[in-house]
C-alpha cells in the first residue's frame, strides 16, 4: 500500500521530530504557563536555526546577516498589527512574505559572491538594512514600534509549531530529492555543478529565499509577545550568532542539528538570563570557536561518527 | 533534422588577450572532429565559449538552428552539449555512482527519481567499464581513473555533443590503447559527435574524421587528419621553421 | 551657494583626513587578508581594544594617542601571535591553501571571537568613554582642520608605508609576501613557513591595534563596546575589497573613499551618519559585482 511504503521510506529521524512536535501539540493544552512560554520560546528558536540551516548549513553559505529577516518579520508584524489592526497570526504571515520577498532582493545580489565575500555583503547589508530602518518614521524610527498584543498563549504556540512543522518537512523533502543532489554538489564544487546541467543560481536563490520567508516567521512569532520591536535590539549580530550557533553545534545541513543545536544553545541561555546578561553570549560564543574548530560536524556528526549504532538513524 | 553543430566566427578576448580570433568550425552530428595546436593557443578557451563558461565577444553558436552563444553553462547541457574538465573536477566527497547519478538528474533528460538516476548510473559506469568503482569515493581516484570518471558524467548527461579537454593526456602506450578503443566503442553504441582537444596524435589521427588546428586564437588549418598533419604551415607551428625545412 | 561649496570643502577635507584613519584601521585587515587568505571577523572587536588601549594609557600615564601607538602595536604583535596559533596554525599547516572547509571553519570561528570579545568587554566596561585631547585647529584656506585627526592623519599613512617598505624591502617582509603567493615554494626556498605567517599576523593585528588608537581621535565620547566592532569592521572588510586584498595601497584608496563618501554623503543626505554609511556600503556592493578585483589593478 501506497502509505505502508512511504512510512517505510521515510526515515526514523523524521518519525522521531514528528512524534516529539505530535506529543508537544497534545500536551500544549495542559502545560503549565511557564513550562509552554519555555518550550514556545525553544520553538522559536529552532526554527530560526532551520531557516539558516536552509542556505548555510545546505550549501555552506555562511550568512551572518539573517538577522535582517528575523527583524522584518518583527518589524511586519508591529505593522500589522499595530497600525493596520490585524491578528497577530496574520502579522506572522506578513513577515514571512516580507522575509521572502527582501531574501529574494538581497540574495539575487549577494549570492553573485562567493565564500568570503559573501559573509561579508551578507553582514554589511544587514548593518545598511538597521542604518536605513532607523531613518524610516512608518516604521518608528529609531523608537521602533511598541505593541500590546493580549496573551494568548495557545494561539502563539500553535503558530511557531505549523511554521516549524513546515521546515522540518521541507528540509527532510529538499534533502532527500533529486534537489538534496543538486545542493550537496553545489556545495562540494559549485562550478563543476554548473558543468552538470545544476542551475546554481536558481538553487541558492531558492534555498535563500526560503530561509528568509521562515526567519521572517520566526521573527514575526518572537515580536508577537514582546513588548514592542526596538531597532537597537531587533538588529543585534547576537541574533545572527545564535542562529549560527545552533546549526554550528547541532550539525549544518542535517535534519535533527538545527533541533539539537536549538536545545543546546536555548535553554541554557534561558537560566543565564537571571545569572548574568549578556554572559551567555560569551559561553555561546566560546563552544561555537571550540566546535568549528574542532568537532565542525557538530552533535549530530560526532554521534555518527563514535556510536556506529546510530549510523543509520540519526541524519 | 540534424543536430550540427555549428561555430562562427567566435571570437574570445580577455581585455588586451585575444585568446579566439574568428574561429569557426562544424561537428556534423554524431561526428568526431580533433582540435589541435601549440598550448596556449585557445583551443580550451573555444571550448569554454562553448560550453557556457565564458561568453563569446564575438560570433555565433548553433547546434541544430538553436542560437546557444552567451548561454549559462547549465541550459548548454539542456541542449545537449557537455564538457570535460581539463583538470578533472569530480565531486569529491561523492562516490563515483553518485557523480554520474548527478550527471543523469541534471543533464538533458532531467531525471527525477534519484533511484533511477542511480541505476542509469551504474549502466554507464559499465559502459566506460568503471563499474567496479562504482562505490568508490571520487577523492580515492587515481588521475587517470578521475578522467575517466569526467568521460563519464558527460555522458550521464544525456549529451549528443561531448567537449573533450585532453581527455587522452598522461596515459601510458598501453592505457592509451585501451582508451582509444573504448571511445570508438562507446562512441558507436551512443553515436555521440565530439570536438576533441588533444595534444596525444595518436588518438587525434586515430579517432577524428576532422581535423581543425588552432595557432594563436586563429584556424589555420582543416581537413582529413592526414592531411593536416603533412600540412607545412602546421608543421611550422608546432616545430618551428627550422622544423618545417628539416622535413622537406 | 558659497556657504554650501564651503561646507563641501570642509566635509571633503574632514572626509580625506577620516579616510586615512579609515585606511589604516582595515589595513591590518587587508596584510592578515593577504597572508593567510582569511578574514577575521573578529577584527572590529580588535580595532575596539585598540581604542581602549589608548583609553588606558592615556588615563593612567598620560599618553596621547600618538604616543599610544608604539605600545598598542607591540601588544598587538602578541595578541597576533596568538591568534595565529589559536585558530590559524591548525587549517593552515601543511595546507597549500584555504579550502573551502577551513574557510567556513575560520569564518564561524572568528565570528564566535568577535561576540566572545564584545560581550566580555560589554559586561566589563559599561560607559562609552573618551580621551580628551586637543591641540588645536588650523586654518587652511576656507577650511578648520583640527589638529588631532591631522596628526592621526599623517601617522595613519605613515603606518601604511612603513608596512609596505617592511614588506617590500626587507627579507623577512618579502618571506611574508612570498608565502601569501605560494607556500609550498616558499617553503622550498628554505623559508620556515610557520614563523613567516606567524609574524605576518601579528603584523596585521600591530596594525589594527594601532588603528584603534587612533581612531579615538574621532570618537571624543564614544568609545563604547557595542558600537565600534559592529560598526568599523564592515567598513573595513569594504575598504579591503574595495582596494583588493592583498595590495597595500589599497586600503588608503579604499579608505579615503569611505571618507569621502560617508562625510560628504552626510552633507548631501541631511545629516545623518547613519544614512550615509548605508548609502556607503549599498553603493559599493553593486561596485564589487563590476570589479571583483578591487579599484585598483
Amino acid at each position: 500500500m501506497r502509505l505502508l511504503s512511504v512510512i517505510r521510506t521515510v526515515g526514523p529521524t523524521f518519525w522521531g521530530i514528528a512524534s516529539f512536535l505530535v506529543l508537544l501539540a497534545a500536551a500544549a493544552g495542559r502545560m503549565p504557563l511557564v513550562l509552554l512560554t519555555l518550550l514556545t520560546g525553544l520553538l522559536i528558536f529552532a526554527a530560526l536555526a532551520y531557516s539558516l540551516n536552509f542556505i548555510t548549513g545546505l550549501t555552506g553559505y555562511v550568512s551572518f546577516g539573517h538577522v535582517v529577516f528575523m527583524a522584518a518579520g518583527g518589524y511586519a508584524l508591529g505593522y500589522g498589527v499595530g497600525t493596520l489592526n490585524w491578528h497577530p497570526v496574520a502579522g506572522v504571515a506578513l513577515g514571512a512574505f516580507v522575509g521572502l520577498i527582501l531574501a529574494l532582493g538581497i540574495g539575487a545580489v549577494t549570492l553573485r559572491f562567493r565564500g568570503v565575500y559573501f559573509a561579508i555583503a551578507s553582514q554589511v547589508t544587514a548593518v545598511a538594512a538597521f542604518y536605513i530602518v532607523l531613518e524610516v518614521k512608518e516604521l518608528g524610527g529609531n523608537q521602533g514600534i511598541r505593541l500590546s498584543v493580549g496573551f494568548d498563549p495557545l494561539a502563539w504556540f500553535y503558530t511557531i509549531w505549523v511554521v516549524l512543522a513546515v521546515e522540518v518537512g521541507l528540509t527532510y523533502w529538499i534533502t532527500h530529492g533529486r534537489l538534496g543532489y543538486g545542493i550537496r554538489s553545489i556545495k562540494t564544487d559549485e562550478d563543476a555543478a554548473k558543468t552538470l546541467g545544476i542551475n546554481a543560481a536558481g538553487v541558492k536563490l531558492l534555498l535563500f529565499a526560503i530561509s528568509g520567508l521562515f526567519a521572517g516567521a520566526a521573527g514575526g512569532v518572537y515580536y508577537w509577545q514582546n513588548s514592542g520591536i526596538f531597532p537597537n535590539e531587533a538588529f543585534q549580530l547576537t541574533f545572527s550568532l545564535q542562529m549560527l550557533a545552533m546549526i554550528v553545534i547541532g550539525g549544518m545541513g542535517t535534519l535533527l542539528g538545527p533541533l539539537f543545536g536549538a536545545v543546546a544553545v536555548y535553554l541554557p541561555s534561558q537560566f543565564f538570563l537571571t545569572v548574568l546578561i549578556g554572559f551567555q553570549f560569551v559561553i555561546i560564543g566560546l563552544v561555537v570557536i571550540v566546535i568549528a574548530l574542532f568537532l565542525p560536524e557538530g552533535i549530530v556528526g560526532i554521534l555518527r561518527k563514535y556510536v556506529p549504532e546510530l549510523r543509520g538513524l540519526i541524519e | 533534422m540534424s543536430r550540427t553543430l555549428e561555430v562562427s566566427n567566435v571570437h574570445k578576448y580577455f581585455g588586451g588577450v585575444q585568446a579566439v580570433r574568428g574561429v569557426s568550425l562544424t561537428l556534423g552530428e554524431g561526428g568526431v572532429v580533433g582540435l589541435i595546436g601549440p598550448n596556449g593557443s585557445g583551443k580550451s578557451t573555444l571550448l569554454n565559449v562553448i560550453a557556457g563558461v565564458e561568453k563569446p565577444t564575438k560570433g555565433t553558436i548553433k547546434i541544430g538552428d538553436r542560437r546557444i552563444e552567451g548561454l549559462a553553462p547549465h541550459r548548454i547541457v539542456a541542449e545537449g552539449i557537455a564538457k570535460t574538465h581539463q583538470i578533472p573536477k569530480p565531486l569529491l566527497t561523492m562516490t563515483c555512482r553518485e557523480n554520474v547519478a548527478v550527471a543523469v538528474m541534471f543533464g538533458r533528460h532531467k531525471e527525477r527519481d534519484p533511484g533511477r538516476a542511480l541505476q542509469e548510473a551504474d549502466r554507464v559506469l559499465a559502459l566506460v567499464r568503471m563499474k567496479p568503482k562504482a562505490n568508490v569515493l571520487a577523492s580515492n581516484l587515481t588521475v587517470q581513473e578521475r578522467k575517466r570518471l569526467e568521460f563519464a558524467r558527460a555522458l550521464g548527461t544525456g549529451a549528443s555533443v561531448l567537449l573533450l579537454d585532453e581527455i587522452f593526456a598522461g596515459l601510458t602506450p598501453s592505457e592509451l590503447q585501451e582508451s582509444i578503443a573504448l571511445f570508438a566503442e562507446v562512441q558507436k553504441k551512443t553515436g555521440f559527435g565530439a570536438l576533441v582537444v588533444e595534444h596525444v596524435m595518436r588518438a587525434v589521427l586515430t579517432l577524428s574524421e576532422n581535423v581543425v588546428v588552432i595557432v594563436e586564437g586563429v584556424k589555420i588549418a582543416e581537413g582529413r587528419p592526414r592531411d593536416v598533419v603533412e600540412n607545412p604551415a602546421v608543421i611550422e607551428a608546432y616545430l618551428g621553421a627550422e622544423g618545417a625545412s628539416a622535413r622537406a | 551657494m558659497a556657504d554650501f561649496l564651503a561646507l563641501l570643502v570642509s566635509d571633503a577635507a574632514l572626509g580625506i583626513l577620516l579616510g586615512c584613519v579609515f585606511a589604516v584601521i582595515a589595513h591590518g585587515l587587508n596584510i592578515i587578508w593577504g597572508v593567510a587568505k582569511v578574514v577575521n571577523i573578529a577584527h572590529g572587536e580588535f580595532i575596539m581594544l585598540g581604542a581602549y588601549g589608548a583609553y588606558f594609557l592615556n588615563l593612567y600615564l598620560g599618553l596621547n594617542p600618538l604616543m599610544s601607538v608604539p605600545i598598542d602595536a607591540a601588544i598587538g604583535l602578541v595578541v597576533g601571535v596568538g591568534f595565529y596559533f589559536g585558530f590559524l596554525y591548525r587549517e593552515l599547516r601543511g595546507k597549500e591553501s584555504m579550502g573551502r572547509q577551513s574557510e567556513l571553519v575560520t569564518l564561524v570561528s572568528t565570528f564566535g571571537l568577535a561576540l566572545v570579545i564584545l560581550n566580555i568587554a560589554q559586561a566589563v566596561w559599561e560607559h562609552p568613554v573618551g580621551i580628551r585631547w586637543d591641540p588645536g585647529f588650523v586654518q587652511v584656506g576656507v577650511v578648520t582642520l583640527p589638529l588631532g585627526s591631522l596628526y592621526v592623519a599623517i601617522a595613519s599613512v605613515a603606518i601604511i608605508g612603513l608596512t609596505d617598505l617592511f614588506l617590500t624591502r626587507t627579507y623577512l617582509g618579502n618571506a611574508i609576501r612570498a608565502y601569501s603567493q605560494d607556500i609550498p615554494a616558499t617553503q622550498l626556498m628554505g623559508i620556515n613557513p610557520t614563523f613567516v605567517a606567524a609574524v605576518g599576523i601579528a603584523l596585521g593585528f600591530a596594525v589594527t591595534m594601532t588603528g584603534g588608537a587612533l581612531l579615538t581621535v574621532w570618537l571624543p565620547i564614544g568609545i563604547d563596546p557595542v558600537t565600534i566592532g559592529p560598526l568599523y569592521a564592515p567598513i573595513s572588510f569594504v575598504i579591503v575589497v574595495l582596494g583588493g586584498p592583498g595590495k597595500m595601497w589599497g586600503s588608503l584608496v579604499g579608505g579615503l573613499m569611505m571618507g569621502l563618501i560617508i562625510n560628504v554623503g552626510q552633507l548631501l543626505l541631511g545629516g545623518s551618519i547613519a544614512l550615509a554609511t548605508a548609502a556607503a556600503f549599498l553603493i559599493l556592493i553593486p561596485l564589487l559585482l563590476l570589479r571583483p578585483e578591487g579599484i585598483l589593478r
